[in-house]
C-alpha cells in the first residue's frame, strides 16, 4: 500500500502524509492559535494602558507615565488593599467552608445507599443555577424588610439581619452564597477521590482498632490529599474570581462603604463607572499575577506530594 | 481510507477556522446593504421606554425606518455605553442617556453628536417650548448635545391616615417634619416616622434638596469643594437623624428607591422624600398597600426656603458616530413632539415641556395634590441633584460618604472633613 | 477494568454484613444529615419558584409564604414581554455552536497535549481559564468592531468558545491520559495512519468523556453573563442579561424578575437531571490523577 502510495503521489496524499508527520501540532495549533489571538492583544493592551494615565475614554489622549499606577494602585490603602483584603477574606474563607462542608457530605455520601442517585441529582442543582438568576433569589431571600430569611428567623425568635444589606455582614453573607452554590462541585471533586480508593487500608486501620476519626485522618485523608488539592485550585481560581453574584447582589462599587469590593470588581468599577483605564489595568495586572502566583504555588505543592 | 481520515481531519480544521470569519464577512456586508433605514436605538427600561415601544410600529410605518431595539436596565446601559462608545463604535444611532449623570463625560470625551442645527430646524416641533432647566443640562459649551424626554422633582410622599391619627397637618418646613416623623414614631410603634434611601451614591440626588433648602452647596462659585460649610453639616445631620432615630429599625445603607419604595408601600414609613417621578409605585394597588392612602406634598422649606432638585432624568442623544444621524433625529423629534410627550406624561411620565403642564390634559391623571407639588418644585426648583463634575459616579461616592456616616451615627465632622479634602483633591484633578 | 471487578467481588460480601451489623447508629445519623443537606441545597430554588408563582404584594406579605393563590401572571409577563423566546432560542443557538466548535478545536488538541505531553501548550490554552474577563471586554470590542461583528452571534460565539474551549481541553485531556495506548499501536500496524487511527479508534472510545466536555461547556455558555452583557445586541441577547430587563428604573418587578430566573434555570437543570452521571465525571476530571 505504501509504495502504491509513493509511485503516485497526489496533492491529497502529500498532505496527508504532511499531516500525519506534522500531527503533533496539526491537532495543537488551532486551539492555542485561537487562545492566544484572543489574549495576546488584550494582554498587550492592558499592560500598555497600565503603564498610561488613560482615562475618561480610552481613545483620548493619554500620557506614558511609567510605573506610575503601579506606585499609585500599591500604596492606595483606602480602596486597593482593603480590597485584597476583601479577595483573601473571601476566597480563603469560602474555601475552607467548602472544603469542610464538602468533605463532610463527600464522606456521607461515600458508601452505597438507596435513593443515592436522588441525592446526587439534589446536590447537582445548585451548581448549574445561572448565577446570576441565584444572585436575584438571595437578594429577594435576604431582603431586610420583605425577604424569607428574616420571617424564618423570626418564626424562632431571633432578631431580623440585616444581611446582604450590613456593612459588616454582606461579605460574609455573600461567601455563604458562595458556599451553597459550590460546595457541591467539592463534594463531586472529593467522591470522586474516595471512590478510587481501595477498601483495604481502612480495613486494615479497622482491625487495628482505629476509631472513625482517626481511619480519615491517618489513612483515607492522606489517600486523596492530590484530590483534595486539585479542589482547592480549582475553586480557588474561580472563587478569586467571582463576579456575576457580586455585581447582581450589590452592583458596582459593593456597596455603600465597599463593603464587598473585591479586586475583579475594583477592577470593573475604574474602568466602568470611573472611567480610570490606566489604574484600572494597574489593578487588573497586579490581580493576574496574584492569581498566577496562588496556581504556582498550588501545582508546586502537588507535584510534591506526586512525587 | 487513510486519504479519508486525513482530508476528514483537514476540512474541519479548516471549516472551524473559516466559519466564524465568513459567517461574519457575510453578515456585515448584510447589514450594510439594508443601508440607512435601519436605526439602532439603545433605551433604558423605564415606563417611558414601554409606552415608545408600543407606538414603534406606528413611527416604523410613518416613516419607513426600521427600529433595532435595545433595552436594557440602567447600571447594563452604561456598562454598554463605555465599552461601545469608547471603541467608537457606529452600531448605536439613538442612544437614551442621563445628562447630569453622563452628559459631562460624554459631551467632553466626543461620543455626542452637536443637535444644535437640528433643534432650530424645525419650528412647528419647538424647541423653546422645553423648560429651560432641562436644556441648560442637555447642553455643553453651547451645543445642544440632548433632547430632554423625563424630567423629576423631589416631593415629599406621606401617609394621610398616620398624620390624620396623631392630627397633624402636612409639614411645609423641614423642621415640622422633624417633629411630625418623632411623634408618629413615638405613636406607633414598628412604624418609621421617615424613610429614604441610603445608599451612598443613591442618596446623593435626594439629599440635594435637602442641601439646597438649607442653603448649602457642593462646589462653591470659585469651582472649590463647599462640604465644609454649616449649611453642609446642618442638611447632613438633619438626613441622617431623620433616618437614624425616626426610621426603620435595623435601617440598611444600602438603599436606593426600590428598596426605600418598598418600606413605604407596605405601610412601613409615615414620609418619604423621594423622585416625583416614581409616584405610581405608590398609587398601584397591585404594588402597594398604601395606595388609598399615599399623598403629596411639595418639598418642605429649609433655611433657605424649598428648593428641591428639578431635573431631566433622561435624554436622547446621537452617537457622535453614527452614520444615520438624520434618521436617528426623525426618531428623537417623532417621540419628542408636543403630542406624544403629553400623551406620556398622561401615563405618569413626568414630562420636558412647559406646554404639557400648562395643559389640563397633561396633569389630570396626576393625583390632584400630587399636581401641584410639581407645580411648586418646578417654580423653585434647582437645575441639578448632584456635583456638576465629568466623573460623577466618582464624586457621588465622596460626597455621599458623610451622609451614610450620619445615617449610622458615626462621627459626622471627621467624615465631613474627609470628604471635603478628598473632593477638592477629586476637583482639582479634574481642572 | 479487571483490577476493579476483582475489588468490588472480595468487598462484596463483606459489605453488608457491617451494615447489618455495627453500622446501624451511623446509617440513622447519615439518613437525618442527608437530608437536611438535600434541604438546604433545594430550599432556596423552591422559594425562588414559589415566589414566581406569587403577585407581588403576596411576596411582601409574610403571612403568605407558603400558603397563597397561585397565578402564572409573572410568566405570562415574561413571555409577553420583548423576545423571551428569542433569547431562549439565542441561549440555546449559542451554547450549542460554542460547544460544538470547541470539541472540533479542543478534542484534536487535548489528544496531542496528552499523548505529546506538551505542558507548556495546554498552559497557553488553560491561561484562557484564569485571565480575569474584565480585562477583555474593551479590547475584545475594539477588535470586534472593527471586525463588524458586533451584534452578531459570531462574536457571542467566539466569546464563549474562550470560556468552552479551556474546559473541553481540561476534561479531555484527564481523558485521554487514562486511553490505553495499545489499541492504537495495534491500529498503526494493522495499516492506519496515527490521523486514522485518532479518528478510528481513539475518538470512538471517548464518546463518554466528549458527552461531558459538551453538556458542561453548554452549562458554562447559558450561564455566562459578563461577555453577553458586553457583546451581545438586541437580537442576540441572552437570557442571564435579559433578567436584568425586569430590574427597571422606576420599578422592580419580583414575581416577573423571578419567573425570569426560573425561565434560565429550567432548562439547565434539565439537562441536569437527564446528564447527571457526565458532569459529574466532567466535574471529577483530573481529580483523581496527579
Amino acid at each position: 500500500m505504501s509504495t502504491v502510495a509513493i509511485q503516485k503521489q497526489g496533492p491529497r496524499e502529500s498532505f496527508s502524509r504532511w499531516a500525519n508527520k506534522h500531527r503533533k501540532w496539526v491537532f495543537a495549533a488551532p486551539s492555542m492559535i485561537f487562545v492566544s489571538l484572543l489574549i495576546a492583544f488584550p494582554v498587550g493592551w492592558t499592560l500598555y494602558l497600565s503603564l498610561t494615565d488613560a482615562r475618561g475614554s480610552v481613545r483620548a489622549e493619554s500620557d506614558f507615565i511609567g510605573l506610575e499606577n503601579y506606585a499609585d494602585v500599591l500604596t492606595d490603602f483606602d480602596r486597593f488593599w482593603p480590597a485584597v483584603a476583601r479577595t483573601v477574606y473571601f476566597t480563603g474563607g469560602a474555601l475552607l467552608l467548602e472544603l469542610t462542608l464538602g468533605m463532610i457530605i463527600a464522606l456521607l455520601l461515600w458508601r452505597p445507599f438507596r435513593g443515592e442517585k436522588w441525592v446526587r441529582v439534589a446536590i447537582l442543582l445548585p451548581l448549574v443555577a445561572t448565577p446570576v438568576a441565584v444572585g436575584m433569589m438571595w437578594r429577594l431571600i435576604l431582603e431586610p424588610n420583605i425577604g424569607f430569611a428574616n420571617q424564618a428567623l423570626a418564626w424562632f425568635g431571633i432578631p431580623a439581619q440585616p444581611f446582604l444589606s450590613g456593612q459588616d455582614t454582606a461579605l460574609t453573607t455573600l461567601m455563604f452564597i458562595d458556599v451553597w452554590q459550590w460546595t457541591p462541585m467539592v463534594v463531586l471533586i472529593l467522591l470522586a477521590g474516595l471512590t478510587s480508593l481501595s477498601d483495604e487500608p481502612d480495613e486494615a486501620a479497622r482491625m487495628d482498632g482505629a476509631n472513625a476519626w482517626q481511619r480519615f485522618w491517618f489513612v483515607t485523608f492522606p489517600l486523596i490529599r492530590v484530590t483534595f488539592i486539585t479542589a482547592i485550585l480549582l475553586r480557588g481560581i474561580d472563587a478569586l474570581k467571582t463576579f456575576d453574584i457580586l455585581y447582581a447582589t450589590k452592583g458596582k462599587g459593593g456597596g455603600s462603604f465597599h463593603e464587598v469590593e473585591t479586586l475583579n470588581v475594583y477592577a470593573y468599577g475604574l474602568s466602568f463607572d470611573y472611567n480610570k483605564y490606566g489604574e484600572s489595568s494597574a489593578v487588573l495586572i497586579v490581580f493576574f499575577m496574584l492569581i498566577i502566583g496562588c496556581i504556582w504555588l498550588l501545582t508546586a505543592r502537588r507535584k510534591k506530594d506526586n512525587s | 481510507m487513510q486519504r479519508h481520515s486525513t482530508l476528514r481531519v483537514a476540512g474541519i480544521a479548516t471549516a472551524a477556522i473559516l466559519a466564524a470569519t465568513l459567517v461574519s464577512c457575510s453578515s456585515s456586508s448584510e447589514q450594510e446593504d439594508e443601508g440607512s433605514k435601519t436605526l439602532n436605538v439603545t433605551l433604558a427600561n423605564h415606563v417611558w421606554t414601554d409606552i415608545v415601544t408600543a407606538s414603534l410600529p406606528a413611527f416604523e410605518e410613518e416613516t419607513g425606518i426600521k427600529v433595532n431595539l435595545t433595552q436594557l436596565g440602567e447600571d447594563q446601559l452604561s456598562d454598554q455605553y463605555n465599552v461601545k462608545l469608547n471603541a467608537g463604535s457606529d452600531e448605536i444611532d439613538v442612544m437614551m442617556y442621563r445628562p447630569l449623570q453622563e452628559g459631562k463625560l460624554f459631551a467632553q470625551n466626543g461620543w455626542l453628536a452637536d443637535l444644535t442645527d437640528y433643534t432650530e430646524s424645525n419650528d412647528e416641533w419647538d424647541w423653546s417650548d422645553f423648560q429651560s432647566g432641562p436644556v441648560a443640562s442637555t447642553t455643553v459649551d453651547d451645543e445642544v448635545v440632548g433632547v430632554p424626554t423625563i424630567t423629576e422633582r423631589e416631593v415629599l410622599y406621606y401617609r394621610k391616615d398616620l398624620l390624620e391619627a396623631a392630627g397633624l397637618e402636612v409639614p411645609t418646613t423641614l423642621e415640622e417634619l422633624e417633629s411630625a416623623a418623632k411623634t408618629i414614631k413615638d405613636a406607633n410603634p414598628g412604624t418609621a416616622g421617615f424613610v429614604a434611601r441610603t445608599g451612598v451614591a443613591a442618596a446623593v440626588t435626594q439629599f440635594s434638596s435637602f442641601l439646597h433648602s438649607q442653603g448649602g452647596e457642593w462646589i462653591d462659585d470659585d469651582g472649590n469643594a463647599a462640604l465644609d460649610t454649616k449649611e453642609f453639616k446642618s442638611a447632613v445631620e438633619l438626613y441622617g437623624k431623620l433616618i437614624r432615630e425616626y426610621g426603620p429599625a435595623n435601617v440598611s445603607t444600602d438603599m436606593s428607591w426600590p428598596e426605600a419604595m418598598a418600606i413605604f408601600t407596605q405601610g412601613g414609613s409615615a414620609f418619604y422624600t423621594e423622585a416625583d417621578s416614581l409616584y405610581k409605585n405608590a398609587t398601584d394597588p397591585a404594588n402597594s398597600t398604601v395606595s388609598e392612602t399615599v399623598g403629596f406634598a411639595p418639598f418642605p422649606a429649609g433655611d433657605d426656603g424649598a428648593r428641591p432638585y428639578n431635573v431631566p432624568s433622561w435624554a436622547l442623544g446621537i452617537s457622535a458616530e453614527s452614520p444615520n444621524s438624520d434618521n436617528a433625529w426623525k426618531f428623537i423629534e417623532y417621540f419628542t413632539s408636543k403630542e406624544k410627550v403629553l400623551e406620556i406624561q398622561k401615563e405618569g411620565v413626568p414630562g420636558p415641556r412647559a406646554s404639557v403642564w400648562d395643559d389640563e390634559a397633561g396633569v389630570e391623571t396626576y393625583p390632584t395634590d400630587l399636581a401641584e407639588a410639581i407645580k411648586a418644585s418646578a417654580e423653585n426648583g434647582v437645575g441639578y441633584d448632584r456635583p456638576l463634575v465629568v466623573s460623577v459616579p466618582e464624586a457621588r461616592e465622596i460626597v455621599g460618604k458623610p451622609i451614610v456616616v450620619a445615617i449610622t451615627g458615626g462621627d459626622v465632622d471627621q467624615a465631613i472633613d474627609d470628604a471635603q479634602a478628598e473632593f477638592q483633591a477629586f476637583l482639582d484633578d479634574e481642572k | 477494568m479487571t483490577a476493579t471487578l476483582e475489588r468490588e467481588q472480595q468487598a462484596a460480601p463483606m459489605a453488608p454484613m457491617h451494615r447489618k451489623t455495627k453500622v446501624r447508629p451511623y446509617s440513622v445519623f447519615r439518613v437525618i444529615a442527608l437530608t437536611l443537606i438535600v434541604l438546604t441545597f433545594i430550599a432556596p430554588l423552591v422559594w425562588m419558584f414559589l415566589a414566581s408563582l406569587k403577585t407581588n404584594v403576596d411576596i411582601y406579605d409574610s403571612s403568605k409564604a407558603f400558603i397563597f393563590t397561585p397565578t402564572l401572571d409573572n410568566y405570562d409577563t415574561v413571555f409577553g414581554r420583548a423576545n423571551y423566546f428569542q433569547y431562549i432560542l439565542n441561549s440555546f443557538w449559542i451554547g450549542f455552536a460554542s460547544t460544538g466548535l470547541s470539541l472540533i478545536l479542543g478534542v484534536p488538541a487535548a489528544y496531542s497535549m496528552s499523548r505529546y505531553v506538551m505542558k507548556k501548550s495546554a498552559a497557553v490554552v488553560l491561561l484562557a481559564r484564569i485571565i480575569p474577563g474584565v480585562s477583555l471586554l474593551v479590547p475584545w470590542y475594539i477588535i470586534f468592531s472593527n471586525l463588524r461583528m458586533v451584534g452578531g452571534f459570531e462574536v457571542l460565539i467566539l466569546s464563549h468558545m474562550f470560556v468552552s474551549l479551556p474546559l473541553v481541553v481540561y476534561i479531555m485531556m484527564s481523558f485521554f491520559d487514562s486511553l490505553p495506548l495499545e489499541l492504537e499501536e495495534q491500529a498503526q500496524v494493522d495499516g492506519l495512519t496515527p490521523i486514522g487511527a485518532f479518528l478510528r479508534i481513539s475518538l470512538p472510545l471517548s464518546v463518554p468523556g466528549i458527552a461531558t466536555a459538551a453538556i458542561l461547556s453548554f452549562i458554562f455558555s447559558w450561564n455566562n453573563f459578563m461577555f453577553a452583557l458586553v457583546l451581545s445586541g438586541a437580537e442576540t441577547k441572552t437570557l442571564p442579561v435579559a433578567i436584568f430587563d425586569f430590574v427597571a428604573y422606576a420599578s422592580i418587578d419580583w414575581g416577573g424578575l423571578m419567573a425570569a430566573a426560573v425561565v434560565v434555570t429550567v432548562p439547565i437543570m434539565v439537562i441536569a437531571l437527564f446528564t447527571q452521571k457526565y458532569i459529574v465525571s466532567g466535574l471529577t476530571a483530573g481529580a483523581t490523577k496527579g
